[in-house]
């Protein structure tokens, strides 16, 4: 008597469940189409204009972020090392090589959430590239650390997994599509725990 | 049996249709995208300086380096013209309509003597302003958006704390006001 209510609730279940979670996957998954990625740094340099795909839009309006102008800069984001792995706060990580042109770039930590990591005022939670420390061919090395380190010390204090964020301010990167060949920095992990 | 399997594979295809349908649609009600966050701070025709920590609509500088003011405008009523001066090592524009769509965009050195004078009206007031250029506006960028309604960003660079000082003056010294010729 029952069996056709139950056909339509099932069905109904299945349509909004399924797609309501299947859009906070795909927006929790990724920022949209249209990324860069060079090695473990992603970037979306088409997300904040007209032309970002329905994904990115929905995205952007959901994180409510002030999005780099193309004239401005272009974040890089790496949520993993060169080898995959998820970065872990509870691991030093040395990130060396260099940018690709730009007049200015900053380097600091975020949460998994993209709220930046502020370990106080005590530590170097952020490095940019005027403070940085280069060798002769201008190519530098950063450790990202929850242990204090000589050289260019970037002060890791969280627990789980944490990201990078490089972001480089006027840089022909922005408009550019021959970007694959540019280089990034590397992001190799050097030990985990207090060894 | 069959008929269960044939509902949920119905409930399926609904969710495909409902996945787009939402996707489509999620710009438009979230109410925690940026230009509802710009104009929550109730802060129109003036540039206001975001803090470290959010602020009341969620809002701050993300980037440890940079200062951020934003400033909601209307153009409906007559053009907004931007201002700033000051000797900061980088700063930068981008005008964003209420959809977040970017507008236009710049950098110090893309500017007129390095000082920021930026114009936005819609295509017939820029026509009327071409026009008869004011005396004022000679060495202004003029820039067109079709929406009415937009918000700017105006970012500072502070590599070092000692720039901390000029960036706030620059910041605080930037205006955001409606054009009147």
């Amino acid at each position: 008597m029952f069996r056709v209510p139950l056909l339509v609730a099932v069905a109904l279940i299945a349509t909004f469940g399924g797609g309501i979670a299947s859009v906070l996957w795909a927006l929790k998954a990724t920022v949209g189409f249209g990324s860069i990625a060079i090695g473990p740094w992603v970037a979306f340099p088409e997300a904040q204009t007209l032309a970002a795909d329905p994904y990115a839009k929905a995205h952007r309006a959901r994180a409510g972020e002030l999005l780099y102008g193309g004239a401005e800069g272009l974040m890089f984001t790496a949520a993993t090392d060169d080898s995959g792995a998820s970065l872990s706060a509870a691991c030093s990580y040395d990130i060396s090589g260099v940018t690709p042109p730009a007049r200015f770039w900053t380097l600091y930590a975020t949460a998994s959430n993209g709220a930046a990591l502020r370990p106080g005022p005590d530590v170097p939670s952020a490095i940019n590239s005027w403070t940085v420390l280069r060798a002769a061919d201008s190519s530098f090395v950063i450790h990202a650390s929850p242990i204090a380190q000589p050289d260019n010390w970037l002060a890791i204090r969280h627990t789980g997994n944490f990201r990078l964020v490089l972001t480089l301010l006027d840089t022909p990167t922005a408009g550019s599509s021959g970007l694959i060949d540019l280089a990034m920095p590397k992001i190799v992990k050097t030990g985990c725990g207090h060894a | 049996m069959r008929s269960v399997l044939f509902a949920v594979l119905v409930g399926l295809i609904g969710a495909a249709l409902l996945h787009i349908v939402i996707v489509l649609t999620l710009p438009q009600f979230t109410g925690r995208d940026a230009y509802t966050r710009v104009l929550g701070l109730l802060e129109m025709d003036s540039f206001f300086p975001l803090t470290m920590e959010p602020g009341p609509t969620g809002l701050d500088n993300n980037d440890p380096f940079l200062r951020t003011a934003v400033c909601s405008f209307s153009v409906a009523e007559g053009p907004a013209r931007f201002l700033a001066r000051g000797a900061v090592p980088f700063w930068s524009l981008s005008i964003f309509d209420s959809g977040s769509n970017e507008v236009f965009s710049m950098n110090d050195q893309t500017a007129v003597n390095g000082n920021l004078d930026l114009v936005v009206a819609t295509p017939i007031q820029l026509v009327e302003l071409r026009k008869s250029p004011p005396e004022a506006l000679a060495q202004t960028i003029m820039i067109e958006m079709k929406d009415e309604e937009g918000y700017a960003v105006l970012r500072a660079l502070a590599p070092l704390d000692s720039f901390e000082e000029q960036v706030r003056s620059f910041l605080t010294e930037s205006r955001c006001e409606p054009f009147q010729r």
